[in-house]
């Protein structure tokens, strides 16, 4: 019986040392892989930071907007956001491809799906940058066009554009990822059409007065808007 | 021959039976039927009055008028003008149509500048058929001193209802005169003039292609003929009349195509004017800028209202754009009672100068920035109504001329924000 134990216990020590010695060289190659990962995406955040400043890429994102937002959810600028994401994105890499290395069959499913998401992900980055962009350069667009042609709640009108924007957008990017992709299509259609919808009756039973308003101004009497100015040139 | 790619081949076979000509009369045109045979009308009695010995062609540029605007100026009748007294041209007059594809104007001028170039024109004048007031006189006014006295740029002068053309009394010329030092009225008129020696610099410049000048680039020309030390003059042409047809002029579309086009202008000939000042008073052919004295009918409440409006609707906007002293006292005059507000010189120069460096430093969508500007120039314009509401157009011209002495004076505040960026404090 003493035997016997003396048996399983070599037994055992031999497996933990062939595991070890199995694990070990893997363990490491991860970590190699990992801090090889972080030089790498290092590099390339300094790389892309440098072509942002170039291509004056902050000023773009301050003409648009899109900075503003950054700044409203404590966000550095456009340049910094980005190339932190490259970073964040490329570190990401290398730890899933480090681990990969050890050959645990549960995470290795889980990794190669996460790595067929990942082009996803940065597709799903710029929908949403994109998205940031004409949001905001619309609506502010919408905004001067309502105020310069004296509507009333021309920040509603703003606003308005921004929403239908940022809910395309967040559907785009959602539906990207493939996260919840019926759902997302399912909301954005009933948010849309509602939104749609609200505006129609509204404009139909409260508005009848200002469609005839507007009707009229655009193709009504023009020698009264006329009279409204002077010529300016 | 710079331009041969540029003009199409139906255009250079006219042009090549037309030869070279002393005078070159331009005649851009969209859907002008009604008016266009006056336009002819207008350059041929000056022809035969004022130069009967020199060689001339009148050039159509149509945008793609479906209403035989071409056909039309080609068939206008030649007719001996009362004012020539039996006087006829020694030479044959020339009409020569040109089709532009692109109907941007900056196109069309681009088109008729080559044909000078190519041609060789001493001297050109361009005129709107639409102007109601246009006459041999205005033509010849526009020739005379390019021929007669080699002047290079003929910027029109006319006589104004003592409220209309604001945006060019209250903001272009003030600040064009401070900003380039030279005292051009007009720098977006419909009709002026131009030498071949211009005419030859400005053809073959990529600024033809540059969005902020597509729909104004007279101003354009009007700054590279000062900016490269091009003789330029003014003459007086007569009343400035509104057309009867067509919609009326929008504010929002003339300030962004004449204030984008000058802060542009600004902004490329910066070297020029950055170490000028003051500004130096042209030679002027006629009387200066007359002000008539017919009764304007304006909705002032409607004015007063945009700009409150404006003001507090776009209030995240300007803080980005102003000073933020400025921007308070703009701020607090959109709290005044509507009797009481007063948009006054200083901050009206100072308003124009944030916005001009704002729009240098590309602070915003350039196109945004200069929409940002309508409610202020309402407010400014309303606050004009009131102080001159029972002004004598004499009194009028004198606080204009105030205006612009205060953009003179302030000139130093441009070149600082000029130099220097605004922190964005969005």
């Amino acid at each position: 019986m003493k035997n016997t134990i003396l048996r399983g216990l070599a037994q055992a020590y031999e497996n933990l040392v062939h595991m070890i010695a199995d694990f070990l060289p893997r363990f490491v190659t991860m970590l190699t892989i990992i801090l090889a990962g972080l030089l790498i995406a290092f590099l390339l955040r300094k790389i892309l930071r440098s072509i942002l400043h170039l291509t004056k890429l902050d000023r773009i994102s301050e003409q648009a907007g899109a900075s503003h937002v950054l700044r409203k959810a404590a966000m550095p600028s456009m340049s910094e956001f980005l190339s932190r994401s490259l970073f964040w994105i490329t570190l990401l890499g290398f730890v899933l491809l480090g681990i990969s290395v050890l050959r645990i069959p549960e995470l290795q499913e889980q990794i190669a799906h996460l790595f067929q998401l990942l082009p996803q992900i940065v597709v799903a980055i710029l929908i949403l940058f994109v998205g940031i962009l004409a949001a905001n350069f619309l609506s502010r667009a919408a905004l001067l066009t309502a105020v310069n042609a004296g509507y009333r709640s021309p920040r509603l009108w703003s606003g308005l554009v921004s929403f239908i924007i940022w809910i395309l957008t967040i559907s785009m990017a959602l539906e990207q990822i493939g996260l919840a992709r019926q759902t997302v299509v399912a909301a954005f259609s009933i948010v849309f059409g509602a939104v749609m919808l609200a505006l129609a009756i509204a404009f139909g039973l409260g508005g009848r007065d200002l469609a005839r308003q507007t009707l009229d101004r655009y193709v009504g009497n023009r020698d009264r808007e006329k009279e409204e100015e002077p010529s300016p040139l | 021959m710079a331009e041969e790619s540029f003009l199409t081949d139906d255009l250079l076979r006219q042009l090549i039976s037309v030869g070279e000509v002393d005078l070159l009369v331009g005649i851009p045109s969209l859907n002008n039927v009604a008016t266009i045979a006056n336009a002819v009308a207008a350059a041929e009695d000056s022809f035969q009055h004022a130069f009967p010995r020199e060689r001339a062609v009148i050039v159509n540029v149509d945008s793609g008028s479906n209403d035989g605007t071409p056909d039309a100026f080609l068939n206008a009748s030649s007719h001996q003008n009362s004012r020539g007294r039996g006087l006829t041209s020694l030479r044959t007059g020339h009409r020569v149509v040109a089709r532009c594809d692109t109907p941007s104007p900056a196109a069309v001028f681009r088109t008729i500048v080559a044909t000078a170039e190519l041609v060789r024109a001493k001297a050109c004048a361009v005129v709107s058929p639409a102007s109601p007031g246009l006459s041999a006189g205005w033509v010849e006014n526009l020739l005379q001193p390019v021929c007669r006295q080699d002047f290079d740029f003929v910027a029109p002068l006319y006589a104004r209802q003592r409220f209309d053309g604001l945006l060019v009394r209250q903001l272009l010329y003030p600040m064009s005169r401070a900003i380039f030092g030279r005292r051009i009225r007009e720098l977006l008129a419909t009709e002026f003039g131009f030498s071949g020696r211009l005419a030859s610099n400005c053809a073959n410049r990529d600024a033809w292609h540059e969005a902020s000048i597509q729909d104004s680039p007279q101003t354009w020309m009007a700054a590279t003929a000062i900016s490269s030390d091009f003789r330029c003059c003014q003459s007086f042409l007569g009343p400035k009349v509104r057309p009867a047809a067509g919609p009326p002029t929008d504010l929002v579309t003339a300030i962004r195509q004449a204030v984008g086009a000058l802060f542009w202008c600004a902004e490329s000939q910066q070297r020029f004017w950055m170490q000028r000042t003051g500004s130096e008073p042209l030679s002027t052919f006629g009387p200066d800028h007359e002000l008539t004295d017919e009764p304007a009918n304006v909705n002032l409440e409607r004015i007063f209202e945009l700009f409150r409006c404006g003001v507090a609707e776009l209030s995240p906007i300007l803080k980005t754009l102003l000073n933020p002293d400025t921007n308070t006292e703009i701020q607090h005059l959109a709290t005044l009672d509507e009797r009481s507000l007063c948009f006054d010189n200083t901050l009206w120069a100072r308003t124009l100068y944030d916005f001009a460096g704002s729009y240098h430093h590309a602070l915003l969508n350039r196109d945004h920035l200069v929409q940002a500007l309508v409610p202020l120039y309402r407010g400014r314009i309303y606050s004009f109504f009131l102080r001159h509401a029972s002004s004598s157009p004499a009194e009028m011209e004198a606080d204009s001329e105030n205006l612009c002495l205060e953009l003179e004076r302030q000139k130093p505040y441009l070149i600082e924000r000029w130099k220097k960026p605004s922190e964005v404090v969005i």
